[in-house]
């Protein structure tokens, strides 16, 4: 999982819940890396599934929750990262439209490692949208966030209702429907 | 700030530093992997790039070396770059002439340049694209290209590069190619000689000829083998020569053999074989050219046997014959000559001989040698045709020979002599006319008119008797129309006879001549045609007859007969007419006579009723006499009918008309004939005999009977009775008028002379048997035809 996602996890968890909850999930979950992370490098999925497990017994929510939270919060930081690719849509639906043909693209360009959740499209209208996110990660949550987030961030809203297609959450079925 | 604070500050601040170092050691990684890259690139490039110019010049030199012209244009066919063979073929530099290749193309192939060009875009190479184009010398090439697309690094097409092969040769010679197969398929199908392609004997093709020859059709032969054409006592022979072919030992043949047709029937012809090896030497074809030689092979055999008869002609001609060769040596010569000059030699053994000195050997057989030997080289030197030289020998013997020399083409070849030997027919000659003078004075003193006219009747011969006969000299008739000197009186006969004699018909005929001194007489004229030696009429003979006095005779027997018939009508009517008349009168005397009887009896006395009653009885008898003249008068050849008579009916009516006493019988012995004659005659006829025979009886049982015997041409009829008899003195008298043998009152003696005229008029005879007291029998024939 690419460095990013780790230090911005981390900047979420300090802004969030403060530097003592980021230092006990590092110290709680004997992490290979001794939760020492650059945007530039890589580590093992299985150190953020840690540090999450570690968050959800610290502060006693959820793990879907946080993940979701999360999502919202990771929208802003990549939209400051990388504002042009945010301002090349004028809106939402749009934007999750090109996800895979076009934002992807632009990932793979800098981290070309990057192992990228794929979004089917099923169908799509003026003010809807149904798609199918698949990634053996599992991460649909963190989907949600980013979705909500761009709704936000065009100052729109929309209806946004999953269905996991499995146990594990890898096939899951968005339907999104824009308000107003 | 708390220890606590510092040391989650301090802690997180470790990891910060950390990360950076960490995040710099990637970068240097980066970093260093990244020069690592370009300078990797860096020479790959620089190799790639050295590749790519070796690579062009290696292709340059290929395009420049390339034989076949070589073009690359731009999509819009504008040429880009040619090599030197391009230049040369098509004419064009494209470094000095703008060239755009789409106006070299023939018009006629323009459309399918442009769908070729659109097939090259689509697919990225084309082959084997042909057409004709001109090139700058306006002259029209036929070419083959094969091109491909030339792409840009984005894979557009920028333009087509293509070779060009100058085919218009290989076109040129694929056409005349064709056009020589056609040629030579039309000499093959239209030969006269079978041809026929094989392969170990299998038949492959055949022409027509060979199909007509054999009565077999293409597709059936193409089943065959030549074998199953060949007759068995061939097939050995040709399948032979066929091995020899097939292990390469021939390379031809040729055979005379009998082929079999699909009807069986045989087909002599002269077969040639060739062998036509194939390039691999894999498969050999056999052409055979059969030649149909039935015909000439029966020509030959009939020249040979017609030869063969004319020397024997020749050998055995009663003609002596003698040919030479322009060196006088003898060609041919046969027996007859031999014998003429008795030479021993046989002809066979006289050919080359040289004559030379033969007119001096053989002038010892002839009356004059010297004569014979300068007329030999007299007609040796003129070298013209001589006929007939009649030549006399010393044996007596005459000899005629003629001379024909024999020139080929204006160049003289030798002569031929023939010598025939004419004695006999000298002889005949004479003996001929002496034969001629005997049968000219026979013609000369004969008893009969002789005269030859030509189909003109122009009279061309007559003989004495004939001069007698007409009166004229025969000056006066020779070569004059016999027409104009002999006056017939109907001309219009002689003529048609004339015409009959061309038609070739021979007849005899009278006609009435006027003499010189203008008496008339009658001639008999046999005439025939007159033929020339060609069988054509030439005219006619006519011999005649002098008949005038037998003529005389005739017209006058001729006048006797009408006159004669003439008084037989006249008498036949007289009879008739007086009888007829008599009968009248008597009829009176009759009616009288009766009424006196009825008016007088009473007062007449015995004597005087008497006499009354015999006067009627004479009158009645008087009566019977002139019904039996007219009865008699009337039997004549004239209006007598001819119908199917049965004589049984006859008798069986004749029996109920006629009176018969009571004791006589009248029995038929044997069943009388059914005869085709006069009804009314043939009853007279029975009707008068049996009433005779049965009022003569005077026994007290009277037979009269009835018999017939068939003699042939005639029946015999024969009505026997057992009467008082006719006494001998009788027996010709009674069959005359009015002579009866008997003394009865009745009898008028016409009846029997009746019954005579019938039997005449039958063409038969009549007579009698008869012993006074003891009966009579009559006997009569009637012809049963006439």
């Amino acid at each position: 999982m690419k460095g990013i996602v780790f230090t911005e996890f981390m900047e979420m968890v300090e802004a969030s819940f403060g530097l003592e909850t980021v230092d006990t999930i590092i110290e709680n979950s004997e992490l290979p890396s001794e939760g020492i992370y650059t945007s530039v490098g890589t580590y093992d999925f299985n150190e953020m599934v840690s540090l999450i497990t570690s968050l959800s017994e610290e502060t006693k929510l959820p793990m879907g929750d946080l993940i979701y939270t999360f999502g919202l919060y990771l929208f802003n930081s990549l939209g400051k990262a990388h504002p042009e690719v945010i301002q090349s849509y004028n809106s939402p639906l749009a934007l999750l439209y090109s996800i895979e043909d076009h934002i992807h693209v632009h990932v793979r360009k800098l981290y070309p490692d990057a192992e990228l959740p794929t979004f089917k499209i099923l169908e799509k209208t003026d003010t809807s949208i149904s798609m199918i996110y698949s990634s053996s990660r599992g991460l649909y949550r963190l989907a949600h966030g980013l979705m909500e987030k761009a709704f936000e961030h065009f100052n729109g809203s929309a209806d946004i209702t999953y269905e996991l297609l499995n146990e594990n959450g890898t096939e899951v079925k968005f339907d999104i429907v824009q308000n107003g | 700030m708390d220890s606590k604070e510092v040391i989650l500050l301090k802690k997180a601040l470790e990891r910060q530093k950390k990360a950076r170092i960490q995040a710099e050691k990637i970068l240097e990684e980066k970093s260093k992997e990244l020069y690592d890259v370009t300078h990797h690139l860096k020479e790959t490039n620089s190799k790639l790039e050295n590749l790519l110019n070796e690579k062009t010049s290696e292709l340059d030199g290929v395009f420049i070396n390339i034989i076949d012209p070589y073009v690359v244009m731009d999509l819009q066919f504008n040429v880009i770059n040619m090599n030197g063979s391009a230049k040369e073929f098509l004419g064009y530099d494209h470094t000095k002439e703008h060239l755009n290749l789409s106006q070299l193309v023939h018009p006629d192939y323009i459309e399918y340049t442009f769908e070729s060009f659109q097939s090259l875009l689509e697919v990225g190479t084309l082959k084997n694209y042909r057409a004709k184009i001109f090139t700058k010398d306006r002259s029209e090439k036929w070419v083959q290209i094969n091109s491909s697309i030339i792409y840009d690094a984005e894979r557009k097409p920028i333009a087509a590069q293509g070779i060009i092969r100058d085919i218009t040769q290989e076109s040129e010679i694929k056409e005349l190619l064709s056009e020589q197969k056609k040629q030579l398929d039309i000499i093959v199908e239209n030969s006269p000689l079978g041809i026929v392609l094989t392969i170990n004997g299998k038949i492959i093709k055949v022409n027509k000829a060979f199909e007509t020859l054999l009565g077999y059709s293409q597709q059936e032969l193409k089943q065959l083998h030549v074998k199953d054409i060949s007759t068995p006592e061939d097939k050995e022979g040709s399948i032979n020569l066929l091995e020899q072919m097939n292990r390469r030992e021939i390379e031809n043949f040729a055979i005379i053999k009998t082929y079999t047709r699909k009807d069986g029937s045989k087909l002599l012809a002269k077969t040639q074989v060739s062998a036509v090896r194939n390039g691999e030497g894999k498969k050999d074809y056999q052409v055979a050219i059969v030649d149909d030689i039935s015909k000439e092979r029966e020509a030959e055999e009939q020249l040979i046997s017609s030869q063969n008869r004319l020397s024997t002609l020749i050998l055995n001609l009663q003609t002596g014959v003698l040919l030479e060769d322009q060196h006088r040596k003898i060609s041919l010569t046969n027996k007859m000559f031999c014998e003429l000059f008795q030479i021993e030699a046989s002809p066979e053994e006289l050919k080359g001989a040289d004559c030379t000195d033969a007119a001096e050997q053989n002038k010892v057989f002839f009356k004059d040698p010297e004569a014979f030997v300068m007329r030999i080289e007299e007609v040796l030197k003129a070298k013209k045709v001589v006929l007939s030289d009649e030549l006399e020998m010393v044996d007596g013997r005459i000899l005629e020979r003629d001379y024909i020399p024999i020139f080929n083409n204006g160049v003289y070849k030798g002569h031929l002599w023939t010598y025939q030997d004419v004695t006999l027919r000298k002889n005949y000659k004479q003996n001929l006319e002496i034969q001629k003078e005997k049968y000219s004075s026979i013609i000369a003193n004969m008893n009969l008119g002789l005269v030859e006219v030509d189909t003109n009747d122009v009279i061309q011969m007559v003989n004495q008797s004939f001069c007698n006969m007409s009166g004229f000299t025969l000056e006066e008739l020779m070569g004059k129309k016999a027409s104009d000197v002999v006056k017939v009186t109907d001309p219009q006969l002689i003529h048609e006879k004339n015409r009959q004699r061309q038609q070739g018909t021979s007849d005899s005929y009278e006609v009435e001549v006027s003499q010189k001194n203008g008496s008339t007489r009658h001639w008999l004229i046999s005439g025939a045609p007159r033929y020339n030696d060609a069988g054509k009429a030439i005219g006619s003979i006519g011999i005649h007859l002098d008949i005038t006095g037998q003529k005389q005779l005739e017209l006058q027997k001729e006048k006797l007969l009408l006159e004669l018939e003439a008084s037989n009508q006249g008498l036949q009517e007289y009879a008739h007419i007086v009888s007829h008349d008599l009968k009248s009168p008597l009829r009176s005397i009759n009616a009288l006579s009766s009424w006196l009887m009825e008016d007088y009896k009473d007062v007449l006395d015995e004597n005087g009723v008497f006499n009354l009653r015999q006067m009627q009885e004479k009158v009645e008898s008087m009566d019977r006499l002139i019904t039996g003249i007219l009865q008699y008068s009337s039997v004549t050849n004239d209006n007598q009918e001819c119908t199917s008579v049965d004589l049984n009916q006859v008798i069986t009516d004749i029996k109920e008309i006629i009176f018969i006493p009571d004791h006589v019988q009248i029995k038929i012995t044997a069943t009388l004939p059914t005869l085709l004659a006069d009804r009314t005659k043939i009853h007279q006829l029975f009707q008068n005999i049996l009433s005779n025979a049965v009022v003569h009886i005077e026994r007290e049982e009277g037979l009269v009977q009835i018999g017939v015997a068939d003699m042939g041409s005639h029946w015999q009829f024969s009505i026997a009775d057992n009467g008082v008899g006719i006494p001998k003195q009788y027996h010709e008298r009674i069959f005359k008028i009015f002579q009866s043998a008997g003394t009865k009152e009745h009898s008028t003696g016409i009846g029997l002379s009746i019954v005579k005229k019938i039997i005449d008029l039958y063409q038969g005879k009549i007579w009698l048997e008869s012993t006074v007291g003891e009966g009579t029998t009559f006997y009569f024939t009637l012809k049963k035809e006439r």
